[in-house]
């Protein structure tokens, strides 16, 4: 078998008393669209922050391409290669969205610390964040300032800096929403062209988005994997329908 | 020649204004009040890298001014004593940053770990340890008196000797402008950006890739650098160091400075270091209430505005860039304004300074001069003046801000019913 991208073993959470992530076994295969189901609550987020490193996790292991990464920082995981987006927008909001993106990007095409390099001069790193500007429908906002952004425009920005990057791994907590119809469309196809030589895994309430991108799916309830399948057979899952889908996908 | 003007119109701007200063402003006094502007020009700037770019609120920063100060100093000595070889005083600036630079990098790393108050409480326990520390280890900061030093040593290359002010100014404002230079460049390199970035929002900075301490321990070691550089500086102005440079209250300066010129503009502290300087050379010989009205000025900018005196001219930028007709219909309301806080602030001015001068008077005299004017402070009539002047300043204030307020926003929105599609 292929070495997983991201590989989870036997993870186990704790908040105080509260088990809230409950031994979770999953491997996302590479160059794959993973999404990641469930309801409120569920611990799909507290997922996110233990392989990103946020949270330490209190068992288990987190591999990626086979190598340990279990409670490193987070930017030492994001320096090997994953990226994230926050569900509640984590931008810098005194800079432009501009210079939001090229924060992003700057460690991977290696600048570091550096204090030499005049970015104004840096041509080649200031096209490709016009791109993703382009690509991320923000080019009309080029200069104006994160803060002062309507907030499906700090969505599209939340994602924008996290592809900067270029990471292998790429993983968006509820992308779409507060979008509007048109927006999610537009992002919907912006992160299958992303995805395409890349893992991508995607927290979507949105079972259109979900059943329309993902390639496998799994489902979490209460700190659970209950199911982790091909679209195709999660919907005809009985658990899962029972726990979750109720009858709306069916 | 044109080319270079046109791109770096400012800077060229900078170094003429620099040239012609001291022809416009010949006598002794205007000299030593330039060099000292042009001394806290690059203690403040470096202050501003950790509070405006860096968000990290310092109130111990003068510990690496002093400290470099210290160390010029003694160096200088070395060098007049023949125990320590030649060299050109030109470049101790270089060396008092170097010395910024190895304490900043020690005491940075410990510090910053943890930002916020965190930082803030670390930094002031640094800042007291080493005033303590100048009344105990006597030998190297000679206790309350400090060192006294003299800067004409060695040879003197085209007959600069550094004896008069005015070789000395040349010398500072070279500096100045230099440090002012890298500086701003600074701010345009990866290190400054996501030092803003830091500042921004401390955790996405971890999810892009770059160690949040690691950032703020640059940014504090860069700092201190050119806070060490402004510290030699120092020592070569006065030829003396004294405790007072290391503490609190030199600290506290760089922040007032940075607040009142503008945290967040690039500016705003070569704006505040100037407009502190200057009402701090004249305005203290005119009154001893001149800590009351810095006070009070702290902190009705502090309440009032965002981002200093720079952020009140900025925040008009959108409208200069647009359109600068549209400044047409705000200068009444502004004036009026402008005004009537001029009026109001007379009458309360002359009420401090009475008090003041009863306060602090030693004999029993009760007459004051104010405003050019003698008057018996012991009498009611110019208080009842005072207050004749104070009331209807403020009743105009309250009346005069709305308008002003509003004529700026109707441009602003002017500015934006243009930039919409
Ligand atoms: N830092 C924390 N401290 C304490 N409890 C937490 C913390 N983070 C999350 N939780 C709890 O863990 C549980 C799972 O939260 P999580 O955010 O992972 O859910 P989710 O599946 O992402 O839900 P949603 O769909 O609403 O985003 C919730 O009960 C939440 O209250
Ligand atoms: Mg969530």
């Amino acid at each position: 078998m292929k070495t997983p991208a991201v590989e989870l073993r036997g993870v186990w959470k704790n908040f105080g008393n509260t088990e809230i992530i409950r031994g979770i076994d999953l491997a996302i295969e590479k160059d794959t669209i993973h999404a990641m189901i469930g309801p409120n609550g569920a611990g799909k987020s507290t997922i996110y922050n233990l392989i990103t490193g946020r949270y330490h996790v209190d068992r288990g292991q987190i591999l990626l391409n086979g190598e340990e990464i279990t409670n490193q920082t987070p930017h030492e995981i994001n320096r090997k290669g994953i990226s994230r987006s926050f569900q509640v927008t984590n931008i810098f909001h005194r800079m432009s969205v501009f210079e939001n993106i090229r924060c992003g990007m700057l460690w991977h095409r290696n600048y570091k610390y550096s204090f030499w390099n005049f970015l104004g001069r840096q041509g080649e790193l200031n096209r490709r964040t016009e791109e993703i500007m382009v690509r991320t429908g923000l080019a009309s906002r080029r200069d104006v300032l994160a803060g002062m952004l309507s907030y499906s425009d700090q969505r599209a920005l939340e994602i924008a800096i996290t592809l900067a990057s270029g990471a292998d791994v790429i993983m968006l907590d509820e992308p779409t929403s507060g979008m509007s119809h048109g927006e999610t469309e537009q992002t919907v196809e912006l992160i299958r062209k992303v995805a395409r030589d890349k893992t991508l895994v995607i927290v979507e309430h949105d079972m259109g988005v979900v059943f329309d991108l993902a390639h496998t799916i799994s489902v979490l309830v209460y700190g659970e994997i209950i199911a982790c399948d091909v679209p195709q057979r999660i919907r005809g899952d009985r658990a899962v329908q029972e726990a979750y889908l109720g009858t709306e996908v069916a | 020649m044109a080319g270079l003007v046109r791109r770096h119109g400012m800077w060229v701007a900078a170094f003429a204004v620099m040239l012609v200063l001291p022809w416009i402003f010949q006598t002794g006094f205007a000299i030593t009040m330039l060099n000292q502007i042009g001394v806290l020009i690059v203690f403040s700037l470096a202050y501003n890298m950790l509070l405006g770019q860096g968000g990290m609120l310092s109130f111990g920063h003068a510990l690496y001014f002093g400290i470099a100060g210290y160390f010029t100093a003694h160096f200088l000595n070395g060098v007049g004593e023949d125990w320590l070889p030649y060299f050109p005083v030109t470049l101790l600036p270089i060396f008092g940053g170097l010395i910024g630079l190895f304490f900043g990098i020690g005491i940075g790393f410990v510090s910053t770990r943890r930002a916020g108050t965190v930082f803030a409480m670390i930094s002031l326990g640094f800042a007291e340890m080493a005033t303590a520390l100048t009344l105990i280890l006597v030998v190297f900061f000679n206790g309350e008196e400090g060192i006294q030093t003299d800067r004409m040593v060695g040879p003197e290359p085209l007959g600069i000797t550094f004896g008069p002010d005015i070789h000395v100014y040349y010398l500072i404002s070279f500096w100045c402008l230099v440090a002012t230079a890298a500086m701003y460049v600074l701010t345009r390199t990866p290190f400054g950006r996501m030092s803003n970035a830091v500042r921004d929002n401390p955790e996405r900075v971890e999810f892009v890739g770059y160690s949040t301490h690691r950032i703020r321990w640059l940014a504090f070691a860069l700092s201190s650098f050119f806070a060490g550089l402004a510290g030699a500086l120092h020592a070569l102005n006065f030829e003396h160091v004294g405790f007072e440079t290391i503490g609190l209250e030199q600290s506290g300066l760089a922040l007032f400075m940075v607040w009142i010129g503008g945290a967040r503009n690039f500016v705003g502290p070569i704006l505040g270091a100037i407009l502190i300087t200057y009402l701090n050379s004249n305005l203290s010989d005119i009154t001893d209430a001149w800590y009351l009205y810095l006070g009070i000025l702290f902190m009705v900018i502090v309440m009032f505005t965002q981002g200093g005196l720079s952020g009140l001219v900025f925040m008009h930028e959108p409208i200069w860039k647009t359109d600068y007709r549209l400044f047409g219909r705000m200068m009444a309301p502004y004036a009026l304004g402008i005004g009537s806080t001029i009026i109001a602030a007379i009458g309360v001015i002359g009420m401090f300074e009475m008090i003041y001068f009863l306060s602090t008077r030693v004999t029993e005299e009760t007459i004051a001069v104010l405003y050019w004017m003698e008057v018996d402070a012991a009498s009611a009539l110019p208080w009842i003046a005072c207050a004749a002047i104070t009331a209807p300043g403020v009743a105009a204030c309250r009346r005069t801000y709305p308008p002003m307020a509003n004529s700026y926003n109707e441009a602003i929105a002017a500015v934006k019913g243009r930039m919409a599609p």
